[in-house]
């Protein structure tokens, strides 16, 4: 069964690949964007910038990835706005994928209880910072199981840009297929390398995301400023006796705050 | 003299004047007049629906009036509309307690009152270890690291008065406290109000812990209807009311609550 001299094409199917691995970067990244732009056009209390954030994401979602990318590469070429392959390619990935990720983002910020913000306002904090440190990490928590979703089925997707030989894996198992003619055994180590690039990526988002829900500090300032208050509490605990009347054992209690 | 309590001439914290709001035509102030002096606490008593929150509320502007004047430290910050230059330094000066805690559940206790101070410009290490001082404060450094969902309401409530005390407010709004808390952690919650009282610090709560409002409040204020309807000493509202709705919702309380007390 297997008679294709792989080692011949080996060059072809790792440049396939780290083709692959491009468009679902750029295309994921550029779709995070835009859907983060689209989700808070979508909340905002403006109609100008809600209605055609509804609209993008309505057209979106209800047309085929193909014909956005066909409409992108030859659509546009004919009318004079020639994209090369990657261009149209990414593109499309991102206009595409930014509708679901809207969605997705738009849900996610919307079921961060509105106290938080409240609270946040409440002390003082600016609506930038509101944002960026009450909102968006609870946000991220809720939306991350759907967008680590909508990752790997952006990378799967990535194949039918086969239809502009976008030169990623699956075009380059075209390319080997007509080669050789053994379409059966290319398309077969095609769809396993396919699947040799999915399941970790998903196991991995998966075990990312359970190290998210269980409270591991991610962010280096976060990481540092509770050493530093582990270290104070420690050198405090220390230093001072447990000379407490009524508290119970573990609670430690100074009648002043600082001496 | 501890790290809240600042040592301003001015008596008056909180100045209130002919405060109306009203939602979707429904006047639910109507005319408050208040003033609230450095260093005491003010219970706020009343019905459910009488407006009790919505003035605490209007307090730190997240409500806005429709008409009237509030100053905080004498410096109005609302006119008839909203003067103060900029909200945020304003609601650094007024600190706010929520009935239902609001923490920041993706941070832990110690994070939650660092976070407020860190957004002001306060330097880490300063924001860390006054964070860690506010912490002792409320007897909860062993829950330093935990995160809310891992606290008891009690202890959430607790880091929740840390929090509002890290931006050194001259006022802290405690909007019922207790009222979603056992009574255990409602003790331990009122403990560490009292000795936030004890050290000076000026306190507005609305409360339906009425032997705590008479221990401890300089002045209780009945608000019923949007008004205010009597103010005075502890002893002389809650004990000997001078106005009839005064007594009727002292009546209908203590019978309700016999149970519990
Ligand atoms: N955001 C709001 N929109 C409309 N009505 C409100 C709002 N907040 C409070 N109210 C109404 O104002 C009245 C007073 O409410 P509130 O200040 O919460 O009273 P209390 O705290 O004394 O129970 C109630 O009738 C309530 O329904
Ligand atoms: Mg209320």
């Amino acid at each position: 069964m297997f008679q294709v001299p792989w080692s011949e094409y080996s060059v072809d199917l790792w440049e396939g690949l780290l083709k692959t691995l491009s468009y679902t970067a750029v295309g994921f990244v550029g779709a995070a964007l835009l859907g983060l732009a689209v989700a808070l056009m979508r909340l905002s209390p403006a109609r100008p910038l809600r209605i055609p954030a509804v609209l993008y994401t309505e057209v979106f979602k209800n047309v085929p990835l193909l014909a956005v990318i066909f409409l992108t590469y030859f659509g546009l070429g004919s009318i004079g706005l020639k994209l090369d392959a990657f261009q149209a390619g990414t593109l499309s990935l991102v206009i595409f994928y930014a509708a679901y990720l809207s969605e997705i983002f738009r849900s996610a910020i919307n079921g961060v209880h509105g106290g938080q913000q409240e609270a946040a306002e409440a002390l003082g904090m600016r609506r930038i910072s509101t944002f960026g440190k009450v909102v968006f990490p609870q946000a991220l928590r809720l939306a991350l199981p759907g967008t680590n979703t909508m990752l790997v089925d952006l990378l799967k997707s990535t194949s039918l840009l086969v239809t502009i030989s976008a030169a990623e894996l699956m075009s380059q198992g075209r390319l080997i297929t007509s080669a050789t003619f053994r379409a059966l055994e290319v398309y077969l180590v095609i769809a396993a390398v396919y699947f040799v690039l999915c399941y970790p990526l998903s196991q991995g988002l998966l075990w990312f995301e359970r190290r998210i829900q269980a409270g591991t500090p991610l962010s280096v300032g976060r990481r540092r400023r509770l050493r530093a208050a582990k270290a104070l509490l420690d050198r405090k605990m220390s230093a001072q006796e447990m000379s407490t009347q009524e508290m119970s054992a573990q609670e430690i209690t100074t009648p002043e705050v600082r001496a | 003299m501890t790290e809240v309590t600042e040592n301003r001439t001015a008596t008056d914290v909180l100045t209130i004047a002919g405060l109306s709001k009203s939602f979707g035509g429904r006047l639910v102030l109507d005319d408050v007049s208040l003033s609230v002096h450095r260093s005491t606490i003010t219970a706020i008593i009343g019905q459910s629906g009488g407006g009790k929150t919505t003035l605490l509320r209007c307090l730190n502007l997240l409500e806005r009036p429709d008409r009237g004047l509030i100053a905080v430290d004498g410096e109005p910050i609302f006119d008839r509309r909203v003067v103060c230059r900029d909200l945020p330094e304003l609601r650094r000066s007024v600190g706010m307690v929520f009935q239902r805690f609001n923490l920041f559940p993706h941070l832990t206790a110690v994070e939650n009152v660092i976070l407020a101070p860190l957004d002001a410009g306060v330097p880490e290490r300063e924001a860390v270890e006054r964070a860690v001082g506010l912490l002792r404060r409320v007897r909860l450094t062993h829950r330093a690291t935990a995160y809310p969902e891992q606290m008891s309401g009690g202890e959430q409530q607790r880091v929740a008065i840390a929090r509002a005390l890290a931006l050194r407010p001259s006022v802290l709004l405690f909007d019922e406290p207790t009222s979603s808390l056992d009574p255990e952690s409602t003790g331990e919650v009122l403990r560490v109000m009292r000795e936030l009282a004890g050290d000076g610090m000026t306190m507005v709560l609305v409360t339906h812990e009425l032997s705590f409002a008479r221990d401890v409040a300089d002045r209780v204020v009945f608000v019923d209807g949007g008004r205010i309807v009597e103010e005075g000493e502890p002893g002389q509202v809650l004990g000997n009311p001078r106005e009839p709705r005064t007594r009727e919702f002292l009546t209908h309380f203590s019978q309700s609550h016999q149970s519990k007390e």
